[in-house]
């Protein structure tokens, strides 16, 4: 039974926090006076199930009821949607996330297939559990001044962006990006500290990420993250249920029908949490078609079943102090984020895994939206406390790929955001007139091994020599860890505004656009830059092999002009094709086909350069000769 | 599914001098026909005059209404009201302006407004004899 609070027609606008969980989401605010409080439902739960159930008749469900529905409509009802958040449609790991229709589309985001003939992707499903939560927060506070959402600690640009275009597709003015233990951290009244070390263990329903936090002079930076992405308190409900499937009467491994199956784990989560105060639980199962089920569990009994979970918690934590330089000594406070830390071995492991007892006054469901709650006061204006000037730090390094496809780190990882930061490059060839700019995030030195973030062209340059160019790149990242990035030749003064975003987030006019038809447009553009981009490097290779092999045919070993022919064919063909990703695989393979020759041509070069030449000359030949794209190379002065 | 409890943790939790009285109904001082108006507790008067003063703004009213919406019919209302309209009924408990628009008033007619403080939260509550079912939230009702 929620209480009710005197409005003031005449308050400002309310902002409010909200946490986007996997498996829940919460929202709440700072009320005039008072601490931060999450908003109940009707059954006086704060949680929302993080549950989207698309019906039939075009009607969108989303919470208990959706969660209801998932069991008769399992690939209607997106659950756990956090975890396609900005993942592209070919990532090995997105079809093994559910058992759901994936529409095929060439573009790069996820899309669902779901009943009443609807395609959806990640944003809009997520949006719609925020427009649940923005309609709850209206309900009982008005108008709303903004909203704070959290993200994990370990989202990248792509992720991030994604969670904020949901944000603003559902309607909300979205203030800022927060990380969950960050938001942890404030509703414990942390920031208010200068300095502290901490560790939040987040253990939820599906995942778990254990976080190590330093303060410094007020500004919270994120040190190192680990977790378990398939870790939770779901898995300790599966492991008491398959006892009581095996009291029902049936031996492992047996087919069980679906609905034995749900009594049993809802029986197993109803046992576990009682089992938090209590030592000793009967529980009556009712089991279709025969006998009701009693089940005697204590509290030790649960304690096995689930203490392998709980120990696979131990070595992320481990390996988060290890990559943060520190030892469990060194922390002044841990910090309990998630349902499942209410279980009491957790508690006690936890507690003896660093060497103190964790923090747990505030309820861990609500913990990361408290936080929110009180960050989104403190940006609308009004919080009590405005000395938190609260900061975040890039996950990742920010780069992009040089000559040689190596990373050139433009922004390193742990640079206090908002931040921005230019380097100047120059060109590698003789009247190269564009640049070709790769954006990439990670710590690797390989460009190929990072991830790929954007791709974008730069053109009109003038022909001039190499290095006579200087091309000013500029990373400009906000303070919700979005990265804008722009270049601009210099030596000419031509400024050219170039638009990047990250590979699977969207651009502020695609928004616009995504509102009224439903993204369709961008997901071509993005697919049809992907396939004019293999097309141009096919049409480049193709004239490359063509004339190497016209003017060196005396370098060709037996039957190599015969396969480069075959390859060369095969290139074509598919050039005049829509499928970007066979044109790439073939332009690979006619490169690997040309390696030996264009080898050969190389060295040949090589010894005409010795018979005094110029090495510019020799420079362009070689690069011609091996078909390879005049890149970009850092300028000497960066 | 049923469990039954071996071990209870729940603790009557003591409430701290907490006076029954303070949730009893108190009439208006421009007295009206007990089941015609609104009746405020105590407890709840003193809430809201302590809102009031900490808004600043202590001769400001009390507005109590329904409003269309909520999970079950109409909710309620309660907000700060600078200004009486011409047709609001207008009560005064111990000095507490309290102001109801008539169309409310169908739904609010021999309501009791108390304010309770619970472990978890505290708030206004309205026990109100028109209410036919509740939504379980306290919030909206059906008549």
């Amino acid at each position: 039974m929620s209480l009710l609070h005197i409005h003031d027609p005449l308050a400002a606008p309310r902002p409010i926090g909200i946490d986007l969980g996997t498996t829940n989401s919460l929202v709440a605010y700072v009320p005039l006076l008072g601490e931060a409080t999450t908003l109940l439902d009707c059954d006086n739960d704060p949680l929302l199930p993080s549950v989207v159930c698309y019906r039939a008749d075009g009607a969108t469900v989303v919470g208990k009821e959706a969660k209801r529905l998932a069991q008769d409509f399992p690939q209607d009802t997106i659950v756990s949607v956090k975890r396609f958040m900005g993942r592209g449609a070919d990532d090995p790991e997105t079809k093994r996330l559910g058992p759901y229709r994936f529409a095929t589309s060439d573009g790069p985001v996820v899309k669902f297939a779901v009943a009443g003939d609807r395609v959806v992707n990640p944003i809009e499903v997520s949006a719609e559990i925020l427009r649940a939560l923005k309609q709850k927060a209206e309900d009982e506070l008005g108008e709303l001044g903004g909203a704070v959402i959290t993200v994990p600690a370990y989202f990248d640009d792509a992720q991030r962006q994604a969670t904020k275009d949901a944000g603003r597709l559902a309607g909300l003015e979205v203030l800022r990006l927060l990380n969950e233990p960050t938001a942890a951290a404030l509703a414990y009244g942390l920031g208010t500290k200068q300095n502290g070390t901490f560790a939040v263990y987040d253990l939820g329903g599906g995942t778990f990420d254990v976080t190590i936090l330093v303060l410094d002079e007020g500004v919270f930076q994120v040190r190192s993250t680990g977790g378990d992405s398939q870790l939770g308190g779901d898995d300790m409900d599966r492991a008491l249920a398959e006892r009581f499937v095996r009291a029902m009467g049936f031996s492992q491994g047996a087919e069980l029908p679906a609905g034995h199956v749900r009594i049993a784990l809802d029986a197993a989560r109803a046992v576990k949490h009682a089992l938090t105060e209590q030592d000793v639980v009967d529980a009556e199962i009712e089991v279709p078609g025969s006998q009701p089920l009693l089940q005697r569990v204590t509290r030790d009994e649960l304690d096995v079943l689930i203490k392998p979970l709980v120990e696979r918690t131990g070595v992320a934590c481990r390996r988060a102090l290890r990559d943060a330089g520190l030892s469990a000594k060194d922390l002044d406070g841990v910090i309990l984020v998630g349902g499942s830390t209410r279980v009491p071995l957790v508690r006690r492991y936890v507690a003896e895994l660093f060497g103190r007892e964790p923090l747990t006054s505030i309820d861990p469901d609500q913990v990361v939206a408290i936080g929110a709650a009180i960050q989104a006061d403190l940006l609308a204006g009004q919080g009590k406390n405005d000395a938190v000037l609260l900061l975040d730090v890039l996950p990742l390094s920010l780069g992009i790929e040089a000559m040689g496809g190596v990373v050139e780190k433009i922004l390193p990882r742990n640079t206090a955001i908002p931040a921005s930061a230019a380097q100047v490059f120059t060109t590698y060839a003789d009247n190269q007139t564009g640049f070709v700019l790769h954006v990439v995030q990670g710590e690797r030195e390989m460009a190929e091994a990072c991830r790929s973030l954007a791709r974008f062209t730069l053109k009109g340059i003038p022909p001039m020599p190499a290095g006579m160019a200087r091309l000013s790149v500029r990373f400009d990242v906000d303070a919700d860890g979005i990265l804008k990035v722009s270049a601009q030749e210099e030596t000419t003064g031509i400024k050219q505004e170039v638009e990047v975003k990250p590979s699977y987030g969207l651009g502020d006019a695609e928004i616009e656009r995504m509102l009224l038809d439903a993204y369709d447009h961008a997901d071509n553009d993005v697919s049809l830059r992907a396939l004019r981009q293999e097309q141009v490097e096919a049409e480049r290779i193709i004239l490359a092999t063509v004339s190497a092999v016209a003017s060196d045919a005396a370098l060709l070993a037996a039957g190599e002009r015969e396969a480069i022919d075959a390859a060369l064919q095969a290139l074509k063909q598919a050039a005049q094709g829509k499928d970007h990703r066979r044109i790439h695989d073939l332009i690979d393979q006619l490169d690997r086909i040309c390696k030996p020759f264009a080898g050969r041509r190389m060295d040949r070069s090589i010894a005409r350069a010795l018979s005094g030449r110029s090495l510019h000359d020799v420079e362009r030949e070689t690069s011609h000769a091996r078909g390879i794209e005049p890149h970009l190379r850092p300028g000497a002065e960066s | 599914m049923s469990l039954t409890q071996h071990m209870s943790l729940t603790q009557s939790l003591g409430r701290k001098s907490e006076n029954p009285s303070d949730h009893l109904p108190v009439a208006p001082a421009n007295a009206v026909d007990e089941n015609a108006g609104v009746r405020l507790t105590k407890k709840a008067i003193e809430m809201a005059k302590q809102a009031l003063v900490k808004r600043a703004t202590p001769e400001a009213a009390l507005r109590l209404g329904v409003r269309g919406g909520g999970c079950s019919g109409v909710s309620y209302a309660i907000e700060f009201s600078d200004k009486v309209r011409e047709r609001d009924n207008l009560y005064d408990f111990d000095g507490l302006k309290v102001v109801v628009d008539p169309k409310s008033l169908v739904y609010l007619r021999g309501a009791v407004l108390d304010y309770e403080v619970k472990l978890m939260q505290h708030g206004f509550r309205f026990l109100n004899p028109n209410e036919k079912s509740g939504c379980g939230c306290g919030e909206s009702f059906t008549v």
